[in-house]
């Protein structure tokens, strides 16, 4: 089958800084047609890229074809999934241009085949500078294609660039389809804030795959809490304070719920992160896992690794120990009119000394406010912008986070520690 | 060609900034380090510490939370303190770079501007104004109404004239009251926006007042000082004696805003940061240096300020000497502010001093006459507004230096800068030498010797020129060059470089501004040449035409020596 070879170079006006403009589009059916069409959107003379639907040239702009820095890879179930995600890159292309490929697998059980539209999207920074331009391939592959992502996405890479995949869905960790993904990836992005249930399956599972790939992790969960680890900071910035961060006795973090019995299908990743951050910054170890927190006699809490986490309804606890001394870990629900499993509060205590030490950090809008007590007596009080932040802002971060970053890998690692150990298999 | 995302420097570099109420009067640069309470004071406690039968003194430690922390750090709760707020470069400069800092969340929650100015103004009159001038000189517009509205509830404003002690008085009470009531613990940033003339007596005030002390109760204070600082060498020295009788080194930000542009902070990436142009960065691969600072618009209405400084003061001593110490300082051991500045001061103490003579053959000045700019008719710099019609003032000048160290002995360096000129361009031209042995000898043309253009402003970004074959059956070789260009690498906006500088200097991160003995080292190699100007006949001025690359002699002063400056 050829290429269907009647679109191309599409005619628009001349681009508005910042703006990206669809500057070619085009249709394939193998990989080899792909290849073909990328070919052709590089090889164009500029004016060619420059007409009007009636062919007369609207602009004489260069279009500066350059390299781009990285592949980046989504794999998107649905259909809406991947239009978002091609939206949210097409932000970036000036930043961080990129082949990327937005693929989703359709119809398992149907014959294999391969559908693809190559668009090339070009930004102008201002009004004076050429235009930079990053192409992306949007596949959808039926049947017995679609389970080997990675046969896929290997002859369509850009040689020697750092290859990011990003699953907005839930990634079925352990499947040969992800594992030979991942066996070529260099990062993984991912949203655990949005798995199902719990999240704390998922979490597991992901942590054995950063276990058995050299694979830097951004879990967008983690991201958007840069504001309230800044916070959290702040307050051992001040030298009187410094000296309590190596005594913390309690890392106690609320989450929001609906209703009563919503914590069981609530999502905890988020506020997990905010204890293993923690944790893992003070070399903290897991003594014991999370388990349920009951009223009344107190129930040994499930041991070993792998052991399935209790449910969440009354909250979590756990033993971290630095050194020779504990630190209790408190993961509750609070009713909220939030969306579920946001993080409404941190709660720090300290002894350093006899002194006592209490730094209280909330949600209040769009900012984070920390209160902190020395002795009970009122010792700060500040707030720290943290506007909402949207998918560009964290695919940004997350892409500029540049190698494996030891504090997301620490906190990931802690995490599944603390949910009761990697889940492999 | 594309290079690293040069990144703001991370907090974990200095992990010592309190936020409030410290103990200790608080110094939040890491060089000189604040001396432990229990270091050794006396010569026995010195010899008792270093034969080991004292404790060391406990080091400081780092705070773990900020390691790997992504975003900008956010300064302290303060108040900045804006002296001048009613002068062209808080309207122009200032208050823009305050305001992008607040939209895009780099300043704190509890943030305050103080606006000083000798006018009588209500809070929402300063207000208003600072609107009309970000509506003027905001990089991004339209302003977003949201954040105009919540930065302009933090500006207050204080009439107070340098001179009146009771003005002064009155501020520290203000300050009092704005550190109770807005949650700004004493950290205090004075900006001195004002005349020059204006700075020793703002310092001494402040001084007096006690407003320079880094109260037990209170936090941290700094002072920024504008550019010229001092306008020759004693002068500097003067004005570095009085600030330094109110503020310690440590206190203290002088302002070259070059230093914030991104692409002078490029360039320590592009040096330092690759490893493949250090080792050819020296004597035996480079033949010389050009650096050229070059404005396309005349003294605009500024002819009496321009009357008393020219273009050594205004431009040689501060802006093509940092860069020329930037391109030309060995690596420093870390990016801390000391260490960078550390190896600035080396270059430019060796910098030979020109004397007379050397001057006459070394230095060139130049004065624009009438002439056409940008196919638009000026006039010349004797027919500006507030210009002496019979002025002396260079408004040109091109020098030739030599750093005399290890990597640099018996390399040029040659600058220029001037008003008037063909087009506005900063760049920095590194000449690599010729190829030892001509191969291709068929070849039609030479070709030139490598160049690495390292453009500063306007369309910032770095250009390699090297030889290519021509396509064809012959050998012929061609220079082509590789461009990148920042624009196109990076499609985002820049901050301004007050941006950079102000939200560096509430960090108490100093690796940007100049150090005392990094200005007077400037001033100890400028001064000479415009002592031995003051000692010549009268120069034939104007002796270059607007529209022009300078005056012939600047030609000269590289084609003695078979060079020539490179066509921008």
């Amino acid at each position: 089958m050829e290429a269907d070879l009647s679109e191309g170079a599409v005619a628009t006006a001349p681009a508005r800084p910042h703006e990206p403009v669809l500057r070619w589009r085009s249709r394939a059916h193998s990989i080899e047609e792909i290849e073909q069409e990328l070919s052709r959107i590089w090889s164009q003379e500029d004016a060619s890229l420059n007409v009007d639907l009636d062919g007369d040239h609207v602009n004489d702009r260069h279009i500066a074809a350059r390299t781009s820095v990285m592949n980046l890879v989504v794999i998107a179930r649905r259909p809406e999934v991947g239009e978002r995600c091609a939206a949210t890159i097409q932000r970036l292309t000036g930043r961080h241009p990129s082949r990327t490929m937005v693929i989703q697998p359709a119809d398992p059980d149907g014959p294999s085949w391969l559908d693809a539209q190559i668009v090339a999207h070009c930004v102008t920074p201002s009004v004076d500078v050429p235009e930079t331009c990053a192409e992306t391939i949007h596949m959808t592959c039926g049947g017995e294609s679609g389970r080997h992502l990675d046969a896929i996405v290997a002859p369509l890479l850009i040689h020697d660039l750092p290859v990011t995949v990003w699953w907005p869905d839930e990634p079925p960790f352990g499947s040969v389809q992800v594992t030979d993904l991942l066996a070529m990836a260099d990062r993984l992005i991912v949203d655990g804030s949005s798995w199902h249930g719990t999240g704390i399956t998922q979490l597991r599972r992901m942590a054995a795959a950063a276990e058995q790939f050299p694979l830097a992790i951004s879990d967008f969960a983690l991201v958007r809490q840069s504001r309230w680890r800044e916070a959290i900071a702040a307050i051992f910035d001040i030298p009187d304070f410094l000296p309590y961060l190596r005594h913390i006795r309690r890392i106690a973090v609320a989450y929001g719920v609906r209703d009563e019995g919503g914590a069981e299908e609530t999502n905890i990743v988020k506020p997990l992160y905010h204890a293993a951050w923690l944790g893992s910054r003070l070399g903290m170890k897991v003594v014991k896992p999370l388990a349920a927190m009951t009223v009344g006699p107190r129930k040994p809490p499930p041991r070993g690794r792998g052991a399935p986490l209790a449910t969440p309804g009354a909250g979590l606890a756990a033993t971290l120990r630095v050194e020779r001394t504990d630190v209790a870990v408190v993961i509750r629900p609070v009713m909220s009119e939030m969306p579920p499993g946001t993080t409404l509060r941190v709660e720090l205590l300290a002894d350093w000394r006899g002194s006592e030490l209490r730094a209280d950090v909330t949600a209040e809008q769009e900012a984070v406010h920390v209160r902190v007590w020395q002795d009970g007596v009122h010792a700060l009080e500040r707030g720290f912008n943290a506007p909402r932040r949207t998918d560009v802002d964290l695919l940004e971060e997350a892409i500029e986070a540049g190698g494996r970053d030891p504090v997301a890998a620490g906190t990931l690692e802690l995490a599944a520690e603390l949910a009761g150990g990697p889940l492999h298999g | 060609m594309t290079t690293a995302v040069p990144k703001r420097r991370k907090t974990s570099a200095t992990p010592d900034a309190p936020t409030v109420a410290p103990e200790t009067a608080p110094d939040k640069t890491p060089h000189p380090a604040p001396r432990p309470k229990d270091a050794p004071k006396t010569m026995k406690e010195l010899r008792l510490f270093r034969e080991g039968k004292r404790k060391p003194p406990p080091k400081q430690e780092d705070n773990p939370l900020r390691e790997g922390l992504r975003l900008e750090r956010v300064p302290d709760p303060s108040t900045l303190v804006l002296f001048g707020s009613t002068g062209d470069l808080a309207h122009r400069k200032v208050v823009p770079a305050l305001y992008q800092l607040w939209r895009t969340n780099l300043l704190p929650h509890e943030f305050v501007i103080l606006a000083i100015g000798r006018r009588e103004y209500s809070d929402d009159e300063i207000r208003a104004e600072y609107r009309a001038s970000l509506e003027k000189f905001s990089r991004v517009l339209p302003l977003d109404d949201a954040a105009w509205r919540s930065f302009s509830s933090r500006i207050r404003y204080q009439r107070c004239d340098f001179a009146d002690a009771a003005g002064f008085d009155k501020l520290v009470k203000t300050l009092d009251a704005i550190d109770r009531e807005q949650r700004t613990p004493g950290n205090h940033l004075y900006y001195l926006a004002t005349q020059p003339s204006a700075f020793a007596e703002i310092v001494g005030q402040l001084g007096r007042v006690g407003l320079d002390h880094e109260r037990h109760e209170g936090g941290w204070r700094r002072i920024v000082i504008e550019k010229p600082f001092g306008h020759d060498l004693n002068s500097a020295i003067r004005l570095n004696r009085e600030v330094g009788k109110v503020f310690r080194e440590s206190q203290v930000y002088r302002i070259d805003h070059y230093l914030g542009k991104e692409t002078v902070r490029n360039l320590l990436v592009f040096r330092f940061g690759n490893g493949i142009f250090e080792p050819i960065w020296n004597r035996r691969h480079i033949d010389h240096i050009q650096i050229t600072v070059a404005e396309s618009i005349g003294v605009e209405n500024r002819g009496a300020f321009y009357e008393e400084t020219g273009a050594s003061r205004d431009i040689l001593q501060n802006h093509l000497l940092q860069l020329m110490s930037l391109v030309a300082m060995e690596p420093p051991a870390t990016f801390e502010a000391d260490a960078l500045r550390d190896e600035k001061v080396k270059v430019i103490r060796a910098i030979g001093e020109l004397s007379p003579d050397q001057t006459r053959t070394a230095v060139v000045r130049g004065q624009y006459g009438p002439g056409w700019v940008a196919a638009k008719q000026v006039k010349g710099y004797r027919q500006e507004p507030e210009v002496d019609p019979e002025s002396e003032t260079e408004t040109f000048v091109a020098a030739r230096f030599e750093v005399d160290d290890w990597r640099w002995s018996g390399v040029p360096f040659y600058l220029r800068a001037g008003k008037r000129l063909p087009k506005r361009s900063t760049e920095i031209a590194i000449q690599f030498k010729e190829v030892p042995h001509r191969l291709f000898r068929e070849s039609n043309t030479d070709p030139d010797p490598n160049l690495l253009a390292i453009r500063i402003q306007p369309d910032e970004g770095i250009m390699l020129r090297f030889g290519a074959k021509v396509p064809g059956l012959g050998i012929d070789v061609r220079s082509v060059t590789m461009d990148f260009t920042y624009g196109s690498a990076f499609s985002i906006d820049s901050p301004d470089a007050y941006e950079t500088l102000i939200l560096d200097a509430l960090l108490g991160d100093a690796s940007l501004f100049t150090r005392a003995d990094e200005v007077e080292g400037a001033w100890a190699r400028v001064s000479p040449i415009i002592e031995t100007w003051a000692e010549s006949p009268p120069p034939e001025f104007p002796n270059y035409e607007a529209g022009t690359w300078g005056p012939e002699e600047a030609d000269e002063l590289l084609a003695r020596e078979g060079r020539k400056w490179r066509r921008i």
